[in-house]
């Protein structure tokens, strides 16, 4: 079903932009953890006391974000990452058939005697495990940034209530203590675990709809143009969801309402990791238990992949341009 | 490397038949009813002008069309339903063929080599050194010539029972092309069957055992190369009024044409027998050519008959 040569020649065909996208999300987020070190939790509270009106934009409850974990949770809606995720995906998917036959390098691989859902297959295997590849350098940027940072915390001066009219008097007249402290000591890596798989399952979405133009097309630029107008589309549906309450059943034809990678953040810190895979009760918003998000984007890739397979194995190749 | 069972109904000395094929675009008919066959280890050349067909029989024959008529077989195998199979016996070049950009000479070599089961790099490599191609050159980086001399390493490298060349000599120097041909020549004699697409007509003329000329999708002529050159062409002039009879020990190998004084005199098989009596018409402005591949080619595609006597002018140019 795979072809080892096929796969070597897309390895080394997609190891640049791989690296590329695999160093951005790495440092990337590495980076973001000792930014979001630099701003004492407590102080973190202010600021976003100033943009409660907002928080219908926001993924989750900003109560979330005051936790060190869950502004690191951002780091999976921030624009370099999802960036990232979807240039690879688009340009590798795109790249299957449409890529070929536009280079016209097709015409010379499919005289050889490999079937054609083998060459997609071959290319999925890349382009996935691309995909798998540049998920995980995102959890390792923030597991190494974690590990290797700091914070610096102000400790409250102790204080006594008055009885009755219930008001705290320090019991010391200076500053607050500043205490630090290995941020490991304070966020868990492990608690995003549930944000890779809907980072993947994300990736996996566009990855397939891209393959699916692509096997239908002989154009790459229109493949391409396809998926990215796709995407638009649903991303204005998805704000125009969030924007106004009268147009929030909008949310529920975006499939970006099926990423909710701070979501599941959340949930792991509140409920355990097995929360965040929970089959069977829905959560706020969306009424689907939490589970099944991944698995709806995972599922239409899959379905995607097939039509494109489907497709290919059908179509007409056209002579090189 | 042939195989026995050519299929059923299929005769095991053609290793390439077709049966009414067609493959139809909308309103448009890229090829029409083609029945044709290929025999083992002869080279079959196609010839046709642009658009004609050449291409598009070729993808059908590969697999890479689907045949809105007809049926094809390859080696007893039937293009629509066994492509693998089909492509595990054929080496193809394609008319403008393009490789991997990234990868080094060497690297496409390996790579056409281990994909298909008849691939084997030395051959390949040493075809390629025969060539005088630099293998550590990036694909990006080669000429256009280069890239083809490579292309042609990779498909001569495969040992299969069929080699589908299209237009293996275009962007090539002389002496490139003369050592392509000698290859070909050499594939024939170790058994392999070619096909071979060419718009250079001296090329098919020096390298085919029979030739198809396709003509806006259809099958206009086939021809047996070797009868060509018992056929030769007389141009003469004759008084208006002076007829020409031709005796009946050669009716059937002459033919006349007049137009006015202009007379053209078409004769196959032995000239000696037919010269006696041309020598006694009173013929003026004698002259006699070999009937070469590029009058046929004219008289199968050009609309005036072949009445123009400086289409055969050039026989070694390109119609393309």
């Amino acid at each position: 079903m795979i072809s080892r040569v096929l796969v070597r020649k897309y390895v080394s065909a997609s190891w640049l932009l791989f690296a590329a996208c695999g160093l951005t999300l790495f440092s990337f987020a590495w980076i973001r953890v000792w930014v979001v070190s630099l701003l004492d939790t407590s102080r973190f509270t202010t600021i976003l006391d100033q943009f409660k009106e907002w928080e219908r934009f926001a993924p989750i409850e900003f109560e979330a974000l005051i936790t060190y974990a869950g502004r690191l949770g951002m780091t999976f809606d921030e624009p370099v990452v999802i960036f990232c995720i979807v240039v690879w995906c688009i340009s590798r998917g795109s790249d299957v058939v449409a890529g070929e036959l536009g280079r016209g390098t097709l015409e010379m691989i499919l005289a050889q005697p490999i079937r054609r859902r083998t060459l997609l297959a071959s290319h999925a295997a890349v382009a996935i495990g691309g995909l798998i590849g540049l998920c995980l350098l995102v959890w390792a940027g923030i597991a190494i940034g974690v590990a290797n940072t700091s914070v610096t915390e102000a400790v409250p001066s102790p204080t006594v209530t008055i009885p009755y009219i219930n008001i705290d008097v320090p019991l010391s007249s200076g500053s607050d203590e500043k205490l630090v402290v290995p941020m490991s000591q304070r966020v868990d890596p492990g608690v995003y675990f549930p944000s890779i798989v809907h980072l993947f399952a994300f990736g996996f979405f566009l990855l397939g709809l891209a393959s699916m133009a692509s096997a239908a097309d002989r154009y790459r630029w229109r493949a391409v143009g396809l998926v990215v107008g796709f995407y638009v589309f649903q991303l204005v549906l998805f704000g125009l969801g969030k924007a106004a309450e009268s147009l929030s059943w909008l949310l529920s034809t975006s499939f970006f309402s099926c990423y909710k990678p701070q979501k599941m953040t959340q949930l792991v810190q509140r409920d355990g990791m097995a929360a965040a895979f929970d089959l069977t009760t829905p959560i706020e918003p969306g009424m689907l238990p939490p589970g099944v998000y991944p698995l709806i984007l995972l599922g239409l890739g899959l379905v995607f992949y097939a039509v494109a397979g489907v497709v290919l194995e059908r179509r007409d190749l056209p002579a090189p341009l | 490397m042939p195989r026995e069972d050519a299929g059923p109904g299929g005769d095991p000395d053609r290793i390439v038949r077709t049966e009414r094929l067609g493959k139809r675009y909308g309103d448009f008919e890229a090829l029409r009813d083609c029945t044709m066959s290929v025999r083992r280890g002869e080279i079959f050349g196609l010839l046709g002008p642009n658009g004609a067909g050449k291409s598009t029989l070729i993808r059908l024959l590969l697999g890479f069309l689907q045949p809105t008529s007809g049926s094809a077989r390859v080696d007893g195998l039937d293009v629509a339903d066994d492509g693998v199979n089909l492509r595990r016996r054929v080496a193809y070049l394609p008319g403008d063929a393009r490789l991997p950009r990234h990868l080094k000479g060497d690297g496409v070599l390996r790579f056409f080599a281990d994909i298909h089961p008849g691939g084997n790099f030395d051959r390949s490599r040493r075809i390629a050194d025969d060539l005088e191609l630099d293998r550590s050159r990036r694909v990006g980086f080669m000429s256009t010539g280069m890239r083809q001399k490579l292309a042609l390493a990779v498909v001569l490298g495969l040992d299969t029972p069929l080699l589908i060349l299209d237009e293996p000599t275009a962007n090539l120097d002389p002496s490139v092309r003369s050592r392509i041909l000698d290859l070909v020549i050499g594939a024939r004699a170790a058994g392999r069957t070619v096909m071979l697409s060419s718009h250079v007509l001296s090329e098919i003329e020096d390298t085919c055992d029979r030739v198809m000329f396709l003509r806006r999708g259809e099958v206009a002529k086939k021809l047996v190369v070797s009868d060509l050159f018992q056929r030769h062409r007389v141009w003469a002039e004759a008084a208006a009024e002076q007829s020409i009879e031709v005796p009946p020990s050669v009716a059937d190998r002459v033919s006349v044409v007049r137009t006015g004084e202009r007379v053209r005199m078409d004769v196959s098989g032995d000239l000696a027998a037919v010269l006696p009596w041309i020598s006694d018409q009173s013929l003026r402005r004698l002259r006699i050519e070999p009937l070469g591949l590029r009058t046929i080619y004219n008289e199968v595609h050009d609309d005036t008959g072949g009445l123009d006597d400086s289409s055969n002018s050039d026989l070694h140019r390109s119609v393309a």
